[in-house]
């Protein structure tokens, strides 16, 4: 209890204000949609909220819940099997499709990972010939194909800091995704498939809300876009502009190594 | 024929005198090279033909068990051994142990099967008893999703003649229902009836959690690990087989003994368990079963079980410098976990382990499946770590983020120097955890034997 009290001021006057800070996540259905290690994403976050005195709220919502579009600074949604995706296209379209394109317009977070990327865009046009409908956060859709796409991934990324990076993880998908005119990439591919396979492309960005097939998990050894996720919902909540740097050292060389690994 | 046999003998012998590995695949793949239908012919010539051991997590440990009773019993069985498990391993481990003209030496094939290959070994071993233990997501890369992985298992099982016999795990939803394609009129059940040792949550790592009837959330009365436990469906009504084989009791006594009740239709019987973990009841309650459809006497289980030692890397003592080595084989979040859990059984804190995570082929190209595993429960037990292996880097920063301070975490890619490092951090008499994906046991296992800690697998084998 003591070391608990202690901990906490030290960690406030480090800190200053933000010990004061709040940011709440949305992690839409995360017993179905939590393939491919994406559950990491949300431990990344919450680190390294953590590790700056930043409380971290995280809410689950599955099946046949509603989502408050003002509750949440940033929604999280993994990939899941086929059938688990079926499962969510459903509820998602009709259960949450509007609050979360309404939360989307007023410049919340998301973040779309694989099959939970698919679900953003407008809609699944599966191999079988089925059509799975999605939220529409993007203008893009998906196709399946006979060829899966598996591998490690290495993309070029243009941070909001400006400069290049490189985003590192590993994909796996038979969908293949096409964007629409106005939207923009994630980044383009260096080395693997990405959206399609085709066009060079990798992901998907629209306001704050981001898609992409980057597994591994994505955020732990891709600090930088962690970062930015985080910033731009303190930005939208409280105003702030700039965040305490933290020792990035291990995560470097993760990225570094999964960088050599592709 | 002759010719297959002679090759497959001759490439083992070369790649052992090369010490290249203890002849697995690749001999068999020159056999089917010369005769394709080498494995049905050298399968066909058992007296008392095949049983194959199939699923994600036990397959070696079960079918290493079941040879230890078949041998207890008298039987003479041709077994495929350390990992071998595809098509051309289960040739090789049979064009071995035949004479020259392909009669076999054994009189019963005893061999664990990829998920993946049991649709092609069931056409060509045509096996009178299958036994599934678990399906968990093990390197979705190269099994696909499990649900398909399911569909075209099931499909191979539901081609097989009426009387084979099906020996499936009921505590885990997805392989219960393996049977349900076909028209199999032997199907059985084990599992694990005693509740004490459950938990009442599922892991992050559960796979298999909905009704495979109508799609909704499955309730678990109790979780023994992973989505193995006791479940229905309050949807439809669907729910877990009763086993038909069950360990009606428990008694886990530390790392090295645990005590099982068994009911079965032939019986009530005892079992002893010397390896650690919840996992490895539901292995010899697989084996014990599989022996008792045989018609093996009660004795001979007991004896055979109880003389078990364990399958190469799976989870091994060695003695080391005045250490003991604990190493153990994880490939997976469940098995980890597990891992994990039988570790932080034993009571310990300020645990010294080596972790190392390779990406392989053979591991899984992909790595996130890490992040899956509840490190956070090793993270409060761990005094040090040291990663190693071909994605160190991404194991040691699984460990911060778990929670253990940075500079607890030691990063070390070389294996070799990654044990010594193990070894000199742990205090003499006490204990080093090596927790291994599969090819970074296998190159871990060679330098221990460099260093003389452990002997060449086989030669044991052949021993035991
Ligand atoms: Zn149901």
């Amino acid at each position: 209890m003591l070391e608990t009290a202690v901990a906490e001021t030290s960690a406030a006057a480090e800190t200053g204000a933000m010990a004061e800070m709040t940011l709440r996540i949305c992690h839409l259905y995360p017993e179905l949609m939590n393939i491919y290690g994406d559950r990491g994403n949300i431990i990344a976050l919450r680190k390294r909220c953590e590790w700056r005195g930043l409380e971290l709220e995280v809410t689950g919502l599955s099946i046949g819940r509603e989502v408050d579009p003002d509750a949440y600074d940033f929604y999280f949604i993994g990939g899941g099997q086929d059938r688990e995706q079926i499962l969510v296209a459903s509820d998602l379209v009709n259960m949450k499709g509007a609050a979360l394109r309404q939360a989307a317009a007023e410049g919340a977070g998301f973040l779309g990972i694989c099959g939970g990327y698919q679900l953003l865009g407008k809609y699944f046009l599966t191999y079988t010939g089925e059509t799975l409908p999605g939220i529409g956060i993007f203008d893009a859709w998906t196709e399946g194909a006979e060829k899966r796409f598996i591998g490690n991934m290495v993309i070029e990324w243009e941070p909001a800091a400006g400069g290049k990076q490189t985003l590192v993880g590993f994909e796996n998908h038979s969908g293949h995704t096409y964007l629409g005119p106005d939207m923009k990439p994630l980044g383009r591919v260096i080395k693997g498939f990405g959206n399609n396979g085709e066009d060079g492309t990798e992901g998907c960005c629209a306001g704050n809300a981001i898609g992409t097939y980057l597994h591994g998990s994505l955020l732990p050894k891709n600090p930088r876009l962690a970062d930015e996720i985080i910033l731009a919902a303190l930005k939208r909540r409280y105003g702030m502009d700039s965040l305490p740097p933290l020792d990035d050292t291990l995560e470097e060389r993760a990225h570094e190594a999964a960088v050599r690994r592709t | 024929m002759a010719a297959a046999v002679a090759a497959c003998r001759l490439v083992t012998a070369l790649s052992r005198g090369l010490g290249t590995g203890a002849g697995s695949n690749f001999p068999g793949r020159v056999s089917l090279r010369i005769e394709p239908r080498a494995t049905r012919l050298l399968a066909g010539g058992l007296e008392h033909g095949c049983i194959v051991v199939s699923g994600t997590n036990g397959k070696t440990t079960t079918a290493n068990m079941l040879a230890g009773i078949l041998r207890q019993a008298g039987f003479a069985p041709v077994h495929n051994r350390a990992g071998a498990n595809l098509i051309s391993g289960i040739t090789a481990a049979l064009a071995q142990s035949s004479n020259l003209r392909g009669r076999p030496a054994g009189d019963i094939g005893l061999f664990e099967v990829d998920e993946a290959t049991l649709p092609k070994a069931l056409e060509r071993l045509h096996p009178h008893l299958i036994i599934i233990t678990n399906l968990f997501r093990d390197q979705l890369d190269r099994y696909g999703e499990l649900e398909s992985l399911g569909r075209k298992m099931s499909a191979g099982i539901a081609r097989m003649s009426p009387d084979t016999e099906l020996l499936l795990n009921a505590d885990d939803p997805l392989v219960a229902t393996l049977g349900e394609a076909g028209g199999l009129e032997k199907i059985y059940f084990y599992g694990i009836e005693y509740e004490g040792y459950g938990t009442m949550a599922l892991e992050h790592a559960s796979d298999s959690t909905h009704c495979r009837v109508c799609g909704a959330l499955l309730d678990y009365s109790v979780v023994y690990f992973g989505h193995m436990g006791k479940y229905t469906c309050a949807n439809c009504g669907a729910g877990r087989p009763i086993p038909d084989f069950a360990a009606t009791r428990l008694e886990i006594e530390g790392m090295d003994r645990t005590e099982v009740a068994m009911q079965s239709p032939f019986g009530s019987l005892k079992l002893e368990v010397k390896i650690p973990g919840l996992y490895n009841v539901h292995n010899a309650l697989a084996a014990a079963s599989g022996a008792l459809l045989l018609g093996i006497e009660a004795e001979a289980i007991h004896t055979g079980l109880a003389g078990y030692a364990t399958a190469f890397g799976r989870a091994e003592r060695i003695q080391a410098e005045g250490r003991e080595i604990f190493l153990v084989l994880s490939k997976n979040p469940a098995g980890f976990n597990e891992v994990i859990r039988t570790i932080g059984s034993q009571g310990g804190d300020g645990l010294r382990l080596v972790i190392a995570l390779n990406d392989l082929i053979a591991d899984g190209r992909d790595v996130s499946w890490i992040w899956d595993v509840d490190f956070e429960d090793l993270a409060v037990r761990a005094d040090r770590v040291v990663a190693t292996g071909l994605r160190a880097p991404d194991m040691a920063l699984r460990m911060k983020y778990a929670g253990m301070p940075a500079d607890r975490i030691e990063l070390e890619r070389d294996l070799e120097r990654a044990l010594a490092r193990g070894i000199a951090m742990t205090p003499t008499g006490e204990t080093l955890f090596a927790l291994t994906t599969y090819t970074a046991t296998l190159a871990l296992r060679r330098v221990m034997q460099r260093k003389g800690y452990v002997s060449h697998f086989w030669k044991e084998k052949a021993d035991a």
